[in-house]
């Protein structure tokens, strides 16, 4: 494992929150770098899985809630998972991509009755789903998925 | 308060032909009282007078009461029966009309708790109040509701609150004046909102005129599915829909909700020919769709206007009546899909898989005015596979609820 990555993982073995706490750019389209900046705040598990042509970053919480995030060896996250007893800010983990979503979610008739809905806007797609006590989703930037990445791995 | 009826279990089993064709029990068979009326209409219709045009919406009245009072009381028409989900939610501006104020719960610091919940992509902001609830003749005293605060004089929501969507607190967002959520589940969030370290962003304390705090809030404090907290008839509920008579599109369609499982003659689960699935957890059985190598977490929600799947084979609808609807070029497109249980209720149903047989129509040729539609389906991108209101015509649905025995299986159980 290269020196990046670890010292990604010694900060974050410093704990990582329950409360979707994430800072605010570990988001979507930027780097995994702000993730140790904020890591002292947060406590949980986590863990990252280093793979060929990019890194899945864990965060595991007591509650159930988990968030994955995937990024490049260069360190951009190209997407975001989550699953969890309540919804995530997706403030924060859309990060600059959140006005392109909001955007496309206005032009939804009755968002509260789609328990399950894809946006697509610019390349950006977000995919919320679940329901009460079990919510789901993820983001992805379209045209940033690095070589051996499928879209049926971001889950 | 929460142990089923011992004789009535025992009359309902002695009595198997009486409960399969649906008949009452023999005079003096049973408790000696009448028993508790335990159905209620489901219609399926256009809505409510302030917000028309739904589809698939199935509809039912809720009385609401301030705690221990007899008049000052509303009945709620167009309340929408949502089996994907628990707790009963009523919108501020509805109950005003109705002149009932229901008072807040507070937490121990003396501050209101209001709660932000997530339906789909829009989440609910407003007190949780407490009110006496009765549907048909089952009543259930001092209830945990949400009060969706349309209106907004109360609390303004923490700025996570409607940050990943939008608020839905309206008539017009929901088509209804009201979620009744009688699903499996008791609480709408449970245990992991009892004790958690970093409290979740559900329950809030709110100071008055003062900003609101995520906290931690008991389970008897939770919004909580009603029909868990009848005095009887509390182990479950039955969905009978008839079917279509038109697979275009019917104007309406009425059905019944019954209260209780094996509890009346007319509630008991039928003997053969049942799928009963087991759900985790989370409330999900598993259903394999299409052949495909892995499940899919499940469940049967009347909440849901559609079969909800992802299946990128089908063409989506491009009119504007119909976005986000699957529109095959030949219709009715025949799909299956197989359902399993995702935990034990008893060992006899662990394993086995139930196929289902579906067809998806085209919306573009469903009768535009109709309000009932047996053959729609959408839900691109999806990760789950869900039994929407579709599944519901031409069939009854059970619905254990969790932790509560019905005969000789537990739940949370789903069942057909």
């Amino acid at each position: 494992m290269n020196r990046h990555l670890q010292r990604i993982l010694i900060l974050l073995a410093f704990g990582l929150s329950a409360g979707w706490a994430l800072p605010a750019q570990a988001a979507l389209g930027g780097g995994t770098d702000s993730v140790v900046a904020d890591a002292a705040a947060l406590h949980g598990a986590s863990a990252v899985t280093a793979l060929q042509t990019y890194d899945i970053f864990e965060i595991a919480a007591g509650d159930g809630a988990r968030i994955r995030e995937y990024a490049t060896h260069a360190g951009v996250v190209f997407a975001v998972a989550w699953s969890g007893p309540v919804m995530p800010d997706l403030h924060i983990l859309l990060g600059d991509n959140f006005a392109a979503y909001a955007g496309a979610l206005a032009t939804v008739d009755r968002p509260g009755l789609r328990r399950s809905l894809r946006l697509e806007t610019a390349g950006l797609v977000v995919e919320t789903g679940g329901h009460m006590r079990a919510y789901r989703g993820r983001a992805y930037l379209a045209n940033r998925l690095p070589a051996g990445a499928a879209v049926s791995d971001l889950r | 308060m929460r142990l089923v009826c011992l004789s009535c279990l025992i009359v309902t089993a002695t009595l198997l032909g009486a409960c399969l064709g649906g008949g009452k029990a023999p005079a003096g068979a049973g408790s000696a009282s009448a028993p508790v009326v335990n159905t209620t209409a489901v219609t399926v219709d256009t809505g409510p007078a302030a917000a028309t045009g739904a589809i698939n919406h199935a509809y039912v009245s809720v009385r609401v009461c301030a705690p221990g009072s007899a008049s000052s009381c509303t009945t709620i028409d167009h309340v929408l029966l949502d089996t994907g989900s628990w707790g009963l939610r009523v919108i501020r501006s509805v109950l005003a009309a109705g002149s009932v104020t229901l008072p807040a719960e507070t937490d121990a610091q003396g501050q209101t708790i209001e709660e932000c919940a997530t339906f789909g992509s829009g989440q609910t902001w407003g007190p949780v109040a407490t009110a006496d609830v009765t549907i048909a003749g089952e009543t259930a005293a001092k209830v945990p509701v949400q009060i969706m605060d349309d209106t907004g004089t109360g609390a303004a929501p923490p700025g996570t609150c409607g940050a990943s969507g939008t608020l839905v607190n309206q008539v017009t967002d929901w088509q209804a004046n009201g979620v009744l959520g009688i699903g499996v589940f008791a609480q709408d969030c449970g245990t992991a909102c009892v004790a958690a370290t970093t409290p979740l962003a559900q329950y809030y304390g709110c100071a008055t005129g003062g900003a609101c705090a995520a906290e931690n809030v008991a389970l008897p404090a939770q919004v909580t599915n009603p029909a868990t907290l009848f005095t009887a008839d509390n182990n479950g509920i039955i969905v009978s829909v008839p079917a279509l008579q038109n697979a275009n599109g019917d104007a309406s369609v009425q059905g019944e909700l019954i209260f209780g499982l094996g509890t009346q003659a007319d509630n008991g689960l039928p003997p053969t020919a049942l799928t009963l699935l087991g759900a985790d957890a989370n409330g999900d059985f598993a259903t394999t769709f299409n052949g495909a190598s892995s499940s899919l977490p499940a469940l049967i929600d009347s909440g849901t206007d559609s079969y909800l799947f992802d299946d990128p084979g089908i063409p989506v609808c491009t009119s504007a009546a119909w976005v986000g609807f699957y529109c095959p070029p030949v219709a009715p497109l025949s799909l299956t899909a197989v359902n399993t249980s995702a935990a034990a209720t008893t060992a006899s149903v662990v394993g086995s898989g139930d196929t289902v047989t579906f067809a998806v129509g085209d919306p573009d040729t469903f009768v535009a005015t109709a309000t009932a539609f047996s053959e729609l389906a959408g839900g691109g991108g999806s990760t789950s596979f869900t039994w929407g209101m579709p599944f519901f015509y031409g069939r009854k649905i059970y619905i254990g609820f969790d932790g509560q025995a019905s005969g000789s299986f537990k739940g949370p159980f789903y069942a057909y």
